[in-house]
């Protein structure tokens, strides 16, 4: 008897999976229309002494992989939520890396004790601000918001 | 007890559990010091239930909830160049883990030279162990593909001796423009001091214990474009030595071990596809007639596919084979040695899973086995394998929070 519900149970529970399946992949078929995305730009605090970077370089940095500057200065990396419009574009079309491998490659790290996560704000002005006011820093903000208390960086 | 009511209960906890994270400021990251001082954790549990023999605990036809995961760790970035970090581990998992909290890693990290192109440095204390995509992160339920990791590579069975050991690794990464190159080798003493190592390699109370060498464990990485292809190789080798007991019959016999791994994974924006092959040398010999001594090549593989549905969704299916002896892959030769079943000796897993991130910090999974073959059973949960069934099913159920 018991035996017979288990099996019931399992059957069910398989059915339930499959609808979830399907009511996922319904609203995903939709995502593909979408407004044009904004320019984003790498930025850094002032003081620092590049003015471009290697894209291998900038991901070594989001990745959190690399931690200091060549003038040996600590790099401090803000981005935003993973789910956040900006990260999205800045991660694929300047470090051109999907954020879901950021975000595995940031865990794996975190978990075996070899990394730390980059810190994340609310906003991009809330990055500009936080990017100008801490030396060493970066993050990423839409060009169109840059002003003159960060300093843009350019990918080589 | 029906399976409804088991089930009420622990799908009830889960419920707490995910109110619990769901509340505004328990469900933040502890960052002290500006961030350069991280503390993080995770806790999960998973229902298990299957139509035949035993996973994580008392699973057969009953809902076993006897598998959790519960880890806590810190990290304190002292300069650019040096990083402290441990994380406390609680694994529970049926009669094979008790979950008595461990030290799962503890080390220092010097990064003793970094430049735009690259860097390299060497880690101290008790190291995780590179083997294959999953290993160092194998207890962390967001890391893994799925709720249980391949078994023909991830064994859970054998995990203490490949979880982490005490020693020294060097590391070294490059930056190029096509993509990242990695290398690692460390030298290591593996954990054989758990019941739970012993036992997977010797057989149940056993009087003995097993001591190991210092091993050595060497991977190298290769990431294209961002991520989007990682080609990967890992080397170990493990030699253990088992100190006969009190009126044992087993003898001082010796295991050596050497899995070489390859890794292949390909990223697109909404599906990866991954792939590890595994052969696994082993030699067992001088542990004395009541004992299955000799050399055989183990061989194992997966082939892996993952698709993002919707932000919130992933689904997976994978099928995973292991042969514990590529020279006797039905294990024919070993039934006729051992009066075991053969079918002991091999497992053929399909699986299918779905993922939902409910929120970044809360995530479900459900999951469904189909196997043929045991091979990658414990002998804890199973202690009499005539009672083994060949072809079984099983389905677990994860709820799992981080912080």
């Amino acid at each position: 008897m018991e035996k017979l519900l288990t099996i019931k149970f399992v059957t069910w529970i398989g059915r339930a999976l499959l609808l979830c399946l399907l009511a996922a992949a319904l609203p995903a078929g939709k995502a593909q229309a979408q407004p044009a995305e904004p320019e984003m730009v790498a930025i850094a605090h002032p003081g620092t002494s590049e003015e471009a970077i290697p894209r291998a370089t900038l991901r070594a940095i989001f990745g959190m992989l690399l931690q200091k500057w060549p003038n040996n200065t600590a790099v401090k990396v803000f981005v935003l939520r993973d789910d956040a419009p900006e990260h999205a574009t800045f991660s694929k079309s300047v470090l051109q890396v999907f954020p879901h491998q950021l975000r595995m490659a940031w865990d794996r790290q975190v978990f075996s004790g070899q990394g730390q996560y980059p810190e994340q704000l609310a906003s991009t002005q809330e990055i500009l601000s936080r990017v100008a006011s801490t030396p060493g820093a970066m993050g990423y903000v839409k060009a169109s918001e840059v002003d003159h208390n960060v300093r843009v960086l350019q990918v080589r | 007890m029906s399976v409804y009511s088991r089930f009420a209960r622990a799908a009830s906890g889960m419920a707490m559990v995910a109110a619990l994270s769901l509340s505004p400021g328990f469900a933040r990251a502890i960052d002290f010091l500006d961030g350069d001082l991280q503390l993080h954790g995770f806790f999960s549990l998973t229902l298990v239930n299957t139509s035949d023999n035993n996973f994580f605990g008392q699973s057969d036809d009953q809902i076993s909830s006897e598998y959790s995961e519960v880890g806590a760790n810190a990290s304190w970035r002292l300069t650019p160049d040096v990083q402290l970090s441990a994380q406390l581990l609680s694994h529970r998992a049926g009669g094979t883990d008790d979950g008595g909290v461990r030290l799962d890693y503890g080390l220092l990290d010097w990064t003793m030279a970094s430049s735009e192109e690259g860097r390299s440095g060497a880690r101290v204390g008790r190291i995780k162990t590179a083997y294959g995509l999953y290993n160092k992160t194998r207890d962390v339920p967001f890391t893994r593909p799925s709720i249980i990791l391949p078994q023909s590579i991830y064994f859970d069975r054998t995990r203490n001796l490949t979880v982490s050991a005490d020693g020294g690794e060097v590391y070294l990464e490059r930056y190029y423009e096509a993509g990242s190159l990695s290398a690692s080798l460390a030298l290591g003493q593996p954990q054989t001091d758990t019941d739970a190592a012993t036992v997977a390699l010797v057989g149940l109370n056993p009087p003995g214990h097993l001591d190991a060498k210092l091993a050595p464990d060497f991977q190298v990485m290769y990431e294209g474009s961002g991520g989007r292809y990682r080609l990967g190789f890992t080397a170990l080798h493990l030699d253990l030595r088992y100190k006969p007991g009190y009126a044992d019959r087993l003898g001082a016999g010796r295991f050596k071990l050497t899995p070489l791994i390859f890794s292949a994974q390909y990223n697109a924006e909404n599906w990866s596809l991954t792939s590890e092959y595994a052969s696994r040398r082993i030699s067992v010999k001088d542990f004395g007639p009541f004992f299955y001594n000799g050399d055989a090549l183990g061989e194992s593989y997966y082939l892996q596919a993952t698709y993002r549905l919707a932000p919130k969704w992933e689904a997976l299916l994978r099928y995973d084979v292991y042969y514990a002896d590529k020279g006797d892959r039905n294990g024919q030769d070993f039934a006729a040695a051992t009066g075991l079943p053969g079918f002991t000796r091999y497992a053929k897993d399909w699986t299918l899973g779905v993922r939902f991130d409910v929120t970044p910090q809360f995530m479900l999974r459900a999951e469904a086995h189909q196997v043929d073959g045991t091979g990658f059973l414990a002998v804890q949960d199973n202690p009499n394998a005539q009672d083994l069934r060949r072809y079984w099913d099983s389905f677990m159920l994860l709820g799992s929070f981080r912080f």
